[in-house]
């Protein structure tokens, strides 16, 4: 009890500590970043994990730091990072059409179909200039107006986990999967350098927690066994330069960048909201090229890529030759080929079997994409072609039968897209070179003013494979699957919002979850209320309905049964005077199958920001109890972070989580950010299980990061 | 001792094993309402979140009495005392649950504040202690709760409340036997100037699953109210409701609050509070 108490009072005592010294910045995105939260949080329940998002995510940071003229054809990344929908994107055009250049952010209000929320969002990314966009690029102005960035970030699990437990060499070789032979600290720095976004250029290093670093703890033995593999240094280097409107070349990418076209069947790399709450933005916009400024290790291209305009054509050409990590099977003495068994996504390499996969084999991707478009209508065709320096053999099993497998993947596909004033008319279809087929088709529709509706079928072939594929879906394969999603959004009355989807769903072959063919449906509804100017509330209610294999152990034969989660979600946030922001959320999961009793769960939590207006610091904090009764009710909670980088955890069992964020902001270039979190088990005694156990109540996390500007 | 095995068996059903009854809302008022009282002024809030206390407007002292059956056994008795000083308000709080043999007693130290119009805090310090009769000692804890109000617009207020937000555990326990932590939010809304409503989440962890609350309060008559309320559980063991209902009389000096409660296993009680003002 003592223990704790110190801890509390430690913990209060940095708070008082930090107050007196951090700092506010100078955007209000609150707007922005609640509607952020909710989508990585719904990203984190699809995926059923908590993955990377600063990929997804910092492009909101950058143009929030380096706004878009409001008056240039720019405006089209509002709608890529689906800011505003495409009713509202055409409507920004039409004003500007009949009314001319904006002069004050404050004619937002005026445009067709802008309320409140999206009137703030858009505001806090946007600015008012004259269109420069097709000026030339000066060196001149490149020095004196470009602007530089150091983001350096440590951090770390304090309490030892198993893993990182001095073992012999025996022991590694033995579990090879259960020892991290590096240090538990992660680390990562990158340099940015940009010229508003006409040209990006930078570079990134990182080291996982448990990778090796400059100093490691590996015999000689298991250095020979490593080979190339043992490394000094951070485990992944990305670099990026990337320019754009410079004539008839519209777009140049070297080194790593992501490319995306249509809606997403055919070529789309990187993540992508698969299926969120926005009904009206189930139509995707490709953002055709775009660099690759984070550390993530997987699903980006690396070489170069080229994309020239002319009149309403424009064409892109793309390489990349990168090295994957994947499972190395046996070779084939014969003829000496290599073959593996599965390729690696985590992009994790801490143990020995994550080190020997460590870019096991090479991957180069080739294509292009043409596109004809003029106002209201898109029309585009992508080719590309995937080659592995490897064959490509899974474990055979009933399920991943028509998984790719090989060496060589060719895919091409055609998208349009056709919006006018009240719907849009969207659809892509694509073929793998094993001639299967996958189509979306879909309408959006804004009959009134205060109601719009969102209508798509989905039908992937069961043989259609794709590595790049990231369209919309339940499952993230994008194959063997069909489904009809309908949504409607509606604000019947001022400041309210009601949000409503329904989807149904049948994967037309096995799953590894499912030894049959399944089928399940999502449905969900969402109330916000703005309260007043300082306070609104959103009430959540979900239901979902899957299948899986029954885990019964009495019978013999595995078949799939349905499962269905529930859950409520309650959120306000409101503002009290100018430097105080509370929020109260509660979170309530009932998740029931037919073969199992059922569970639920329980999430509630206070948040405090204080934010000083005029003060170089603020700081956040969350107090949050949790109870369920097992992992199926666990629950997704976002959680504030340090700038760039954006943490969902799910929580599970029974106990506590607090957070306390800083942020200190010193003369004018440097800003610091400091977290730490704690969540303390009040049922069990060991956390988590393998090499990251850790044996006690609690487990505590520490993030630093430094941003120097210049 | 057939009471008691009785009262035993009662109280498993219900869902509730002997401790921490104490840390319910309390008041004839809170009661009336399906006990929802996190966002709700008065004496009262110094047991159910002390930020309520911040505007107290004059020194008032309240005695409030609770029993299901009507056995000695099962009495659960409250008191409290609050000043408005120049630098917030204090008051002293005491209640108890139980009887020679069984108790539950929470005696507490309590000051709040405002922080201009839109947030009032709240604090109390703790001293629990059960007494689990000869065979089992004494066993207690220190602690404090914590809580939050403010008032966001003329008409909505919200509340947040944390009992043992520290997680400090029972001494005198072999295994350091947790107390729970309460942690409560909820809104008040005022339809008119006769009219309030309030709803309330409750999440306690020592207990499966959470309690919702909500109730009414209407001003019939001047200074006459008449209240209705219910909480339902959604632990699987304790699914059951309660549905209450009261009545309110105010005049200048004192204020009377009575409320019958209806379970549905454990049947009807009935809860009494007084609150009397001193000084203009």
């Amino acid at each position: 009890m003592m223990k704790k108490l110190l801890f509390f009072i430690g913990f209060l005592f940095i708070a008082a500590y930090s107050s007196a010294q951090i700092v506010n910045d100078t955007l209000s995105l609150e707007a922005l970043n609640q509607l952020l939260i909710e989508q990585v949080e719904r990203l984190a329940e699809e995926s059923e994990e908590d993955a990377d998002y600063e990929d997804l995510l910092e492009n909101y940071i950058f143009y929030s730091e380096n706004p878009i003229n409001i008056n240039s054809d720019d405006i089209v990344h509002l709608l890529e990072l689906r800011l505003i929908n495409v009713f509202q994107y055409e409507a920004l055009k039409n004003y500007r059409k009949y009314y001319g250049d904006f002069l004050f952010l404050d004619e937002l209000e005026m445009v067709d179909g802008f309320d409140e929320q999206t009137v703030n969002i858009v505001k806090s990314i946007v600015y008012i200039g004259t269109d420069h966009s097709k000026d030339k690029i000066k060196v001149k102005d490149m020095v004196r107006y470009g602007k530089h960035q150091i983001v350096a970030r440590y951090e770390q699990v304090l309490e030892p986990q198993q893993g990182f437990a001095t073992a012999s060499d025996s022991a590694i070789l033995d579990t090879p999967g259960q020892h991290y032979l590096g240090s538990p600290q992660k680390y990562q720095i990158k340099y940015s350098y940009n010229y508003h976004d006409k040209i990006r250029a930078g570079f990134a290093a990182e080291k996982d927690a448990g990778e090796m670093f400059f100093t490691d703890r590996v015999s000689d033995t298991i250095q020979a066994l490593l080979g190339k593999q043992y490394r000094k240094g951070f485990d992944f280097y990305g670099f990026h330069l990337f320019a754009k409107d410079m004539g008839v070349v519209k777009k140049v990418a070297l080194g790593d960048y992501q490319i995306a076209f249509g809606q997403g069947l055919t070529l789309w790399s990187g993540m992508s909201f698969g299926k969120t709450t926005e009904g009206s933005s189930v139509m995707k916009a490709a953002r055709g090229l775009s660099p690759k400024t984070s550390t993530s290790e997987y699903s980006f291209m690396r070489g170069a890529a080229v994309t020239i305009g002319f009149k309403d054509f424009s064409a892109t050409a793309f390489y990349s030759n990168r090295a994957i990590d994947a499972n190395v099977s046996l070779a084939d003495s014969l003829d000496d080929a290599e073959m593996v068994s599965s390729l690696q996504e985590t992009g994790y390499h801490r143990t020995l079997n994550e080190l020997l996969n460590r870019h096991a084999i090479r991957q180069q991707v080739f294509g292009g994409h043409i596109a004809y478009a003029t106002n209201h209508l898109e029309i585009g065709y992508t080719l590309h072609h995937t080659l592995l320096s490897a064959e490509l053999i899974l474990k055979p099993s009933n399920y991943n039968q028509f998984y790719f497998q090989g060496k060589s993947l060719t895919n091409h596909g055609i998208d349009f897209r056709y919006a006018r004033n009240h719907f849009a008319f969207f659809g892509e279809a694509a073929m793998s070179n094993n001639k299967a087929f996958a189509g979306l088709v879909g309408i959006t529709a804004k009959p009134t003013g205060y109601i719009n509706f969102t209508l798509l079928y989905r039908n992937y072939d069961k043989r259609y494979q794709s590595l790049f594929s990231n369209a919309f879906g339940e499952s993230s394969r994008g194959q063997g699957e069909e489904g009809i999603y309908f949504g409607v959004q509606a604000s019947p009355l001022p400041y309210w919002t009601f949000l409503a989807y329904t989807d149904f769903f049948r994967m037309t072959w096995l799953t590894s979850q499912a030894y049959s063919p399944s089928w399940g449906h999502d449905y969900y509804l969402k109330v916000t209320h703005q309260i007043s100017r300082r306070a609104n509330f959103n009430l959540i209610l979900r239901s979902k309905t899957k299948m899986k294999n029954s885990t019964d152990d009495h019978v013999f034969a595995h078949y799939p049964i349905f499962y269905t989660k529930n859950s409520v979600r309650f959120n306000i946030s409101y503002q009290i005077g100018n430097d105080w922001f509370l929020g109260n959320r509660a979170d309530y999961e009932h998740y029931y199958n037919e073969d199992a009793v059922d569970s639920q769960g329980f999430y509630i939590c206070q948040d405090i920001t204080f934010k000083p207006q005029g003060k170089p610091y603020s700081l956040t904090f969350r107090y949050a109890i949790f109870d369920t009764d097992d992992y199926n009710s666990r629950i997704y909670a976002y959680e504030n972070d340090v700038l760039y980088s954006f943490s969902v955890p799910s929580v599970f069992d029974k106990g506590m989580r607090i957070y306390l964020l800083g942020k200190l902001k010193l003369f004018n270039a440097l800003t610091l950010y400091a977290r730490i979190g704690r969540t303390i088990y009040s049922n069990k005694d060991e956390i988590s299980s393998g090499p990251s156990l850790i044996e006690g109540k609690h487990k505590t996390d520490l993030k630093v990061e430094a941003i120097y500007k210049f | 001792m057939k009471r008691t095995l009785a009262l035993i068996i009662v109280l498993l059903l219900a869902g509730r094993l002997f401790a921490y009854d104490i840390i319910n809302p309390v008041g004839g008022r809170a009661a009336a309402m399906g006990r929802s009282s996190v966002a709700s002024q008065g004496l009262w809030s110094i047991l159910n979140n002390p930020a309520g206390l911040a505007g107290l407007d004059k020194m008032k002292l309240g005695i409030y009495y609770e029993n299901y059956w009507m056995l000695d056994a099962t009495a659960y008795k409250s008191a409290a005392f609050a000043i408005p000083l120049n630098y917030g308000t204090i008051g002293l709080s005491f209640n108890q649950f139980g009887y020679s043999k069984f108790s539950e007693n929470k005696f507490g130290l309590a000051y709040a504040r405002d922080f201009g119009r839109y947030l009032q805090i709240g604090l109390q310090l703790d001293y629990y202690l059960l007494n689990a009769g000869e065979n089992y000692g004494k066993k207690s804890a220190i602690t404090f709760e914590l809580g939050i109000q403010s008032k966001i617009t003329d008409k909505l207020t919200l509340g947040t409340y944390i009992f043992n937000p520290a997680s400090l555990t029972l001494r005198q326990t072999i295994n350091n036997e947790p107390l729970p932590i309460v942690f409560r939010f909820g809104a008040s809304y005022r339809f008119t100037k006769e009219f309030l409503g309030q709803l309330e989440v409750e999440k306690n962890t020592e207990l499966s699953g959470c309690s919702f609350r909500g109730g009414v309060e209407y001003e019939a008559f001047k200074d006459f109210f008449i209240r209705a309320g219910a909480q339902i559980g959604t632990n699987p063991q304790n699914q059951q409701g309660i549905l209450t209902f009261g009545l309110g009389y105010k005049i200048r000096f004192a204020e009377i609050n009575i409320a019958g409660q209806m379970h549905q296993a454990l049947g009807n009680a009935v809860q009494i509070g007084m609150i009397f003002s001193f000084g203009k």
